[in-house]
């Protein structure tokens, strides 16, 4: 049982390292920009764009629930246009940045790494190697900064839509005029709540893209390990997601709060 | 191909950020074509107002908070920007309060002639004004929690005064007040039935006082009458006869008077004569109450009075025994 622990210890230790080896080897790959510059907005398009509808959609019924949720949770003393304010700070702060991160890990985290995966074990990596192609700076890089840059926009736009469907549903569904969703929303909004949400999106952005590269590439063991690959560049993706949400929150809002 | 897809991509990244900036440049109502006028108000304390906190004149919403920063001397400066065409009213003062209960502060431009009767308010709105410039003056009235703050201090306070009276208020005090309330009934009842008694003898009393009035309403007819008649004489020289027979009677005065001087002086005189018996009457009795002379042997002595008065019972009995027997001890012959 003690070794079994020090296995697993060890085992951990060694996946944080070689995590480690791997961003480094993708930063210093970041060096060679004429390989991966062009392959940049076929990613881009690829993780963002093709992934505008799944995130606007979620967005769309979250913001529809959430202002449901709210005037269900504070009818009595507290005014109903504190609808509008609960609906933009949730989506703006949480909801947009982290829903659609978990939502785009499992659509861009397992594509990655099924594709990446794929070519590990039909050698098609090894093949690039061979013509001199550096890996990291074809195969990755390009990936990681297209997810870091389109999280960004793709939560954006979330946001937007999904407080304008919790503003439409509270006018349509709920006894709320729209001064007075209006007047919720603007009553506690500041940039920051926005800026939040943007850099914890492309934090996402980042992380799904490398955990989805780093476990396509070290896929192994044919079509099983690509499936392998991809479930666990998911699951790591998730819960990476939620580990930066709550470090995000640590660092910025209870220093803010303080 | 790849040209469609750079387009897409960029024109994704294009609209995602004009969207999302200008969403948030909306939210924030913020003024890119200068349409608002700047005030600027001092205050020593902003409480909780935050940049965006809404502007009201009248209760209705003129402006934002635009800027809040530390000035100098302690000062707080709040810069609002207000909706142009705004007329800000006479002497105004800003005032910063709670516009609910949920931690919602707003800013309220009012004219000074309106602000609550405070004295701490009155004495921000004064320091404010007294350091000067083109700021307005401003106050932060309290929040929720101060005013709860001392809303709980004077439970507290009734509570302990509670608490006092339930412990001196026990069974022995009940009684007492018992007893009490029932004197003071009795005493109740007394003094409404003496109030009765001095109502009816106020009512006789006003009575009287009207009858009383009444008379010397008479009264003042009668004076305004003999006036009226005085004044009929002064017409007629009846006074000036009156006033002769007042000077032929003062002058019957002063004879009378000189006679009564005359009559006194005499007076004098008997009454020194009558001093002068008087004395003389006095050393006669005290001789006699001495027993000096016969008269006052006599009335001192009783033996001698009873001598005197065997004596003249004696004498009586001879001048009887004489008239009836003259010749007994007269005898007197001729020859």
């Amino acid at each position: 049982m003690i070794a079994a622990i020090g296995r697993t210890f060890r085992e951990g230790i060694e996946q944080v390292g070689r995590a480690g080896g791997f961003v480094a080897e993708s930063a210093g790959a970041s060096r060679d920009v004429r390989t991966w510059l062009p392959r940049v907005t076929a990613h881009a398009r690829m993780l963002g764009v093709d992934s505008l509808p799944i995130a606007l959609f979620i967005a769309l019924f979250t913001g529809i629930v959430l202002a449901l949720l709210a005037s269900y949770s504070i009818t009595g003393a507290v005014p109903l246009y504190f609808v509008g304010t609960l609906v933009e700070k949730t989506i703006t702060m949480e909801l947009a940045p982290v829903l659609t991160g978990l939502a785009l890990a499992g659509r861009v985290g397992a594509n990655i790494a099924a594709e990446l995966g794929t070519m590990r074990v039909t050698e098609q990596i090894d093949a690039l190697e061979t013509l001199s192609y550096d890996p990291y700076a074809y195969l990755v890089v390009p990936r990681v900064l297209a997810g870091t840059m389109m999280f960004p926009i793709v939560v954006g736009l979330a946001m937007v839509v999904g407080v304008a469907a919790g503003w439409a549903a509270s006018v349509l569904l709920l006894d709320l005029s729209s001064p007075d969703f209006v007047k919720g929303l603007r009553l506690f909004f500041t940039s920051f709540d926005v800026r939040y949400g943007l850099v914890k999106s492309a934090s996402f952005g980042a992380a799904v893209t490398l955990i989805g590269c780093m476990t396509g590439m070290r896929a192994q063991g044919g079509a099983e390990g690509v499936g392998r690959a991809a479930t666990r560049a998911v699951v790591y993706s998730a819960i990476t997601i939620l580990v930066l949400d709550a470090f995000w929150a640590t660092v910025w809002l209870l220093g803010k709060s303080r | 191909m790849r040209r469609n897809t750079d387009f897409v991509v960029g024109l994704t990244i294009l609209l995602g950020t004009v969207i999302v900036v200008g969403t948030t440049l909306w939210v924030k109502q913020v003024d890119l074509r200068n349409t608002h006028d700047r005030v600027t108000a001092r205050f020593r304390d902003v409480g909780s107002v935050r940049v965006g906190a809404a502007v009201v004149l009248r209760g209705v919403n003129a402006g934002r908070v635009q800027r809040i920063e530390l000035g100098r001397d302690g000062w707080v400066e709040v810069t609002m920007a207000l909706d142009q065409k705004v007329p800000l009213p006479a002497a105004p003062v800003v005032l910063l309060n709670e516009s609910s209960l949920f931690g919602e502060w707003q800013a309220t431009i009012t004219e000074e002639s309106a602000i609550p009767r405070d004295e701490a308010v009155s004495r921000q709105i004064a320091a404010a004004r007294e350091a000067g410039g083109e700021m307005l003056p401003g106050a932060t009235l309290p929040d929720i929690a101060q005013l709860t703050a001392v809303a709980g201090r004077i439970a507290g306070d009734v509570a302990s005064v509670a608490s006092r009276v339930e412990v001196a208020f026990d069974d022995q005090a009940a009684r007492e007040l018992r007893g009490s309330i029932k004197n003071f009934a009795t005493l109740s009842a007394a003094l409404a039935q003496t109030v009765h008694v001095q109502s009816s003898n106020l009512n006789a009393l006003s009575a009287d006082l009207r009858g009383g009035m009444k008379r010397l309403v008479s009264s003042a007819e009668t004076v305004q009458r003999v006036a009226e008649r005085i004044d009929s004489s002064t017409a007629t020289g009846e006074v000036r006869r009156i006033v002769s027979d007042v000077a032929t009677a003062a002058a019957q005065l002063k004879e009378a008077s000189e006679d009564v001087r005359t009559m006194s002086r005499q007076l004098g005189r008997s009454q020194g004569r009558l001093e002068s018996l008087l004395t003389t009457s006095d050393s006669v009795m005290m001789k006699i109450n001495a027993g000096q002379g016969s008269v006052g042997l006599l009335v001192n002595d009783a033996r001698l009075y009873r001598n005197s008065d065997s004596l003249v019972t004696e004498l009586r009995g001879l001048v009887q025994d004489f008239k009836a027997n003259p010749k007994k001890y007269v005898n007197v012959r001729v020859f």
